[in-house]
Parts: C-alpha cells; structure tokens; sequence
C-alpha cells in the first residue's frame, strides 16, 4: 500500500505556497498599495511580502501601547478608545492622528446630537 | 460596504495577530479591532506613498523591497527597516536557492532531451 511521502506534506503545508506562512493575504496588500497612489504603478514580488512582516510589527506596537491603556484603567477588554490614545500618545503614529480623532469627534458628534434631539 | 473592507486588511488577521501579543486572558472588542484594521491599512499606504515617491524622483517605474525598506527608516521606523532589511535578505537567499534547484532540474532534463534527439 503507497504511504504519502515527505514530499506531499510540503505540497499541502504550503511551505511556499500560494498562500504560503504569511500572516496577511499578499494580494490585498497589493490592493491596498495600488490604491495609496494612483504613481504606483509595478510592485515587485517582495514589496508585499516586507508589508506582511512590517504590518506584523507595526499591529504588535500598537497592541501593546493600547493595552497598556487599558491596564491602567483597570480594565480587560481593549477599546478602540485604547488604540487612539495609543496613537497620539506615540510621535511615530502621528499619521493615524487625523484617522482616530475624526472617528472620536464624528462619535462625540453623534452623542451630542441625540441628546439635542 | 464590501468595496470598503476590500481597502483594509482582513479583520480577522488583525485580530489573530492582536491576540498573539496580549495574555490569554486579555479581550479585544469588535470596534478596538476595527480600528486597528483601518491603522494598519493606513500605515501600508503611508508607506507606500513615501517608497514610491523615491521610485519617481529615481525615474524607477516598480516599488521593490528595498524601497519599502527605506522609506520605514525615512518615516521613523527605524527598527522596523533593520529587521525588514534582514527578512528580505533571508527571502532573496531562499529565492536564489530555489531558482537553483529549478535551473539544475531543466539543464538535467535539457541534456536527457539532447541525448534522444542525437539517437
């Protein structure tokens, strides 16, 4: 009887496969790079493999900034409101700054109108 | 609304990479993820922006590793560019092996192919 090879566990592991041991899928990096500028034009091969592994750290910094927040509010569910503080009390997410404060003052906004009407 | 999610990375793999670093015993809520997938997906279009930029003052028409490499370090993140320059020499390395291998199979089926063709 035939008993399935080392072989055929690389092939169906997906060691470098097309979904391979990335973390995020490369063909919506891709997306999300071409739709940064409309200069963009050829991204090579790598550019989205470097993005997946640069999105790792940057998603692991910003975690725990945040959760640092929400420890000292004694608390153990992270809110969005953690990740924003997070942002603005980092000068390297300077460039998200305008991304979580529109999102608090449309939400402040939103509190505020309904307590008029 | 799927138009809006196609721009921004897959929640589910933020979350997963959320949870990874937290105790297991930490929570993350729905929005706290939300507005981690919106950062994250800024934070590659920032990049790229700065990276292809330097594509266009260098008349470079295709965004490669090293331009994302540098374009961390001119953005400030500076320790995300020194261990990205080390994946990419890994990745390029195991590249370079594979391409080898590949060449060695087809110049070994090449010979094979001329020797039935003298026959």
């Amino acid at each position: 009887m035939r008993q399935p090879g080392a072989y055929s566990k690389l092939l169906s592991g997906g060691v470098s496969g097309k979904t391979g041991p990335h973390s995020l899928p490369l063909a919506r990096i891709k997306k999300i790079m071409k739709k940064s500028s409309e200069d963009v034009k050829m991204i090579s091969g790598e550019a989205p493999i470097v993005f997946s592994k640069a999105c790792e750290l940057f998603v692991e910094e910003l975690t725990k900034r945040a959760w640092l927040i929400t420890l000292q509010g004694k608390r153990r569910t992270m809110q969005k409101d953690d990740v924003a503080s997070a942002v603005i009390t980092t000068d390297i997410f300077d460039f998200l700054v305008n991304l979580v404060v529109e999102d608090r003052n449309n939400s402040t906004a939103a509190v505020a109108a309904n307590k008029l009407g | 609304m799927s138009d809006e999610h196609e721009k921004m990375l897959p929640i589910a793999n933020v979350g997963r990479m959320m949870k990874k670093i937290l105790p297991p015993s930490a929570k993350i809520s729905r929005e706290a993820k939300e507005r981690m997938q919106q950062c994250a997906s800024e934070f590659i279009c920032f990049v790229t922006g700065e990276a292809s930029d330097r594509c266009h003052k260098e008349n470079r028409k295709t965004v490669n590793g090293d331009d994302i490499c540098w374009a961390l370090r001119s953005l400030g993140f500076d320790n995300y560019s020194e261990a990205m320059l080390r994946y990419l020499q890994n990745f390029r390395g195991f590249e370079r092996e594979n391409a080898n291998q590949s060449n060695n199979c087809k110049a070994y089926k090449g010979e094979e192919k001329d020797e039935e063709s003298n026959i």
